[in-house]
């Protein structure tokens, strides 16, 4: 791995996980508003995962093996804050009826 | 079973957590016959009775050290017991001066000061020997152990820690077993300058 | 008020306190690298690192400890068996802590030989306390082991986060054990630290928070117990799930076999997963309760861990984790840069947050309010920021410069620590700490002066 190749890489998996991050709040912020604007900003900000694991598969001399794991994570960071919010939503919900 | 029922994730947790220390501990097992001395990855501690370098193994795609010729450490070849002493001093040199929180191994430590797993094989003792009058790099590295504020490095410079001679040439003997361990490549390209593209 | 909960004021009181020290001799050794004869020949770099280090462990246990005797006689509903004993350890936990300090700061080193490590230093990251006071340490924990345990033994009743912390104690207790051992062999010395630091700092400590911190939430935002097991649970399986093999990317360049390299990788990949839940739960929490909440201070601060620990541990590590790439990072200021964040993320943020919440009730206050809080916590968190920032920079710097071109030397060393980008990165580094340092001024004003500034609306029943 170049020097350049090294510090890019890093920098995209950083952004990876950061874009998932940004991904998970406005999902959340979304849902609690029930704003359209920030569930379509959610979106957008799943897109620029996307387009950073694009970058990392296309532009970055990781393994195959490490590409595929960052995709597969891609793919579980996609449900993870619909998953967690239904399983709060519920939870919350059914301790309230029964409360 | 609900996905929303705690004792779900109860079982789920102990499950997770018992095979996943299982399967520590069976790698722990083999880990640690690894790098046992003398195992595949450390070599025994009569290592610093021969020559040590550092190179590239195309196989494994990383270096490796190589281990050469005889070549004692200060001249004198040590038996198992004695090589055994020497380490064990060295390290206790080492723990006793706290060497870590300044410096690394393996990169583990302080970060303060140059990282020491390959600090053998650092090309700069070659230029220590002519500034310490040394006649061997051992001998460069145990007078600089001993008076550091002797010679002059950089801005941050070495206090003296009041290290022995017998001190000095125990550090100087673990220093160099340290070199021979295979540390899977790290750290990389240790005494190549590599031009970027 | 409970004897337990005023010796959990004490510990908290101490957390904070030892805080101050981990914060000050941080800004020392940030000041070496600006300064590099800065007390030459007096006080070397290595010392003010330990006590920076140290105290940063020191700190955050007693802190963990405070809230588990804060929240242990609400759990059993009685106080906890053998408090006199924890009473009286609290105070020669205090005393060896200054002791040890004195020893460090006067004494310094000794000969290469064990009676320095059983009286002066043990020269082992995080565990340089002497072997006497390894003891006293490890004492504390038994008997803070057997207050939780014994309380339920005797109370015959255990509650769900009651029964995790109890199991939890016997990986606490036993870890700590590595704490003690000078095995020659630094392939296998360092195998066992990382499992004291690794698997007792990032999984049991962990474990503790979780607990805690759901202790915390259902006091502060009146969450049912059901829920908050629910979800302990499962970070239990997330964590210790993708933690315990994760212990792997700390196995890749100690002389381990190479099958490290791919596991430490692939669990480390894993490890930002539940992260991102916890920073959705996050938002969950800030959306339906924040209006309710008679503690602001305490739900912020329980805020900034959620993302705090994303990003320090998820975003940060992340960067640093896959094999090919640690192989470049591993060791630089980069490493400090992660380091940093995780733990202000992880467990700083938890703990001043615990501290809110017992002062709150300790001081009958119907609600923390007033302004300096929303001072410290800005200047700690921009100030924390400000500082893994900068160390990403001198990082980065180092991995390119000393490590991918360089060459990892002796001379590729010192050229990059003179590097205009490290230093530019270690300058800003000491600014931002001052930022730090000034947060954590406004911090003990706050927690010392808060319902006697502000106005108290109603007073619950007064503490004894």
């Amino acid at each position: 791995m170049t020097p350049q190749a090294f510090l890019a890489t890093s920098g995209l998996l950083g952004l990876f996980v950061l874009a998932a991050g940004v991904y998970g709040v406005l999902y959340g912020m979304g849902r609690l508003r029930e704003s359209q604007r920030l569930m379509k900003a959610a979106t957008v900000a799943y897109a620029a995962l996307c387009g950073i694991v694009a970058a990392i598969v296309l532009a970055t001399p990781l393994g195959f093996g490490w590409k595929l794991l960052i995709g597969a994570s891609a793919a579980i960071y996609y449900a993870i804050p619909p998953i967690t919010w239904r399983h709060l939503h519920r939870t919350h919900r059914d301790r309230g009826a029964q409360a | 079973m609900r996905f929303d029922d705690p004792n779900f994730w109860r079982a789920g947790a102990i499950a997770t957590t018992v095979v996943m220390a299982v399967v520590l501990i069976f790698l722990t097992i083999d880990s640690l016959a690894a790098i046992t001395a003398g195992g595949s990855h450390v070599p025994p501690y009569t290592v610093i009775n021969q020559a040590i370098s550092y190179a590239h193994d195309s196989k494994r795609n990383h270096d490796m050290p190589v281990i050469g010729k005889d070549e004692p450490l200060f001249g004198r070849k040590v038996d198992a017991a004695e090589a055994e002493r020497l380490i064990d001093k060295g390290k206790l040199v080492i723990q006793s001066r706290a060497c870590i929180d300044c410096h690394t191994f393996m990169g583990n430590g302080a970060y303060y000061a140059p990282d020491l797993t390959k600090a053998w094989l650092d090309p700069a003792w070659d230029a220590w020997m002519a500034i310490t009058e040394a006649d061997s790099k051992e001998e460069a590295m145990a007078r600089f152990l001993m008076e550091p504020e002797k010679y002059a490095t950089w801005e941050r410079k070495m206090p003296n820690l009041s290290i022995s001679r017998d001190e000095a040439e125990a550090t100087v003997a673990y220093l160099k077993w340290l070199a021979s361990i295979d540390t899977n490549g790290f750290p990389i390209h240790f005494g190549r300058i590599t031009v970027g593209d | 008020m409970s004897r337990s909960q005023l010796l959990a004021i004490k510990y908290l009181m101490a957390a904070i306190a030892f805080f101050g020290v981990m914060t000050l001799t941080g800004l020392l050794s940030a000041a070496y690298y600006v300064k590099p004869d800065l007390l030459f020949g007096l006080l070397h770099f290595n010392i003010a690192k330990i006590l920076h280090i140290d105290t940063l462990i020191i700190w955050l246990l007693m802190g963990f400890m405070g809230a588990v005797y804060w929240f242990l006689p609400e759990e059993f509903g009685r106080e906890p068996e053998g408090i006199w004993l924890a009473e009286l350890l609290f105070w020669v936990f205090c005393a060896a802590v200054l002791v040890v300090a004195l020893i460090f700061i006067f004494v310094q080193w000794g000969p290469g030989t064990e009676q320095t490590l059983w009286l002066f230093q043990q020269g082992r990251k995080y565990v340089e306390a002497p072997r006497w006071a390894a003891i006293g340490v490890a004492t504390v924990m038994l008997v803070f082991a057997w207050n939780i345990v014994g309380t339920a033994i005797k109370a015959q009743r255990i509650t769900g986060i009651m029964a995790i912390l109890s199991i939890n104690t016997v990986p606490l207790v036993l870890l700590y054990l590595v704490a003690f051992p000078a095995i020659s062999n630094m392939a296998v010395d360092l195998y066992w630290w990382w499992w004291l630091v690794h698997l007792w700092v990032e999984a049991t400590w962990e474990i503790l928070i979780g607990c805690i911190m759901a202790l915390a939430v259902m006091q502060l935002l009146g969450t049912s117990r059901k829920i908050v097991e629910g979800w302990l649970y499962i970070e239990v399986a997330l964590v210790l799930g993708t933690g315990i093999l994760g212990l792997g990317h700390h196995y890749f360049w100690i002389g381990t076999p190479d099958y490290w390299l791919g596991i430490g990788g692939f669990f480390s990949a894993l490890e930002p997963l539940p992260l991102l839940g916890m920073v959705v739960h996050a938002v969950y929490d800030a959306g339906t309760h924040r209006m309710q909440t008679t503690n602001k201070p305490a739900f912020y601060w329980t805020l900034a861990e959620a993302f705090g620990n994303f990003l320090g541990g998820g975003a940060f590590g992340f960067m640093i984790t896959l094999p090919q790439l640690n192989l470049f990072a591993h060791g630089t200021q980069w490493t400090v840069s992660h380091g940093h964040f995780a733990f202000w993320g992880a467990y700083a943020c938890g703990v001043i947050s615990i501290c809110y919440i017992a002062l709150q009730k300790f001081r009958a206050l119907a609600a923390v309010e007033g302004r300096l809080w929303i001072w410290s916590f800005a200047a700690l968190n921009f100030g924390l920021l400000g500082m893994v920032g900068s160390l990403l920079v001198s990082g980065m710097a180092q991995a390119f410069f000393e490590r991918a071109i360089g060459g990892s030397t002796l001379e590729a060393f010192v050229a990059t620590q003179e590097n205009p980008w490290f230093v530019l990165g270690m300058d800003a580094r000491l600014g931002f700490g001052l930022l730090f340092a000034a947060g954590y001024v406004a911090l003990v004003w706050d927690l010392a002066t808060l319902g006697r500034r502000a106005p108290v609306r109603a007073v619950a029943a007064p503490a004894e």
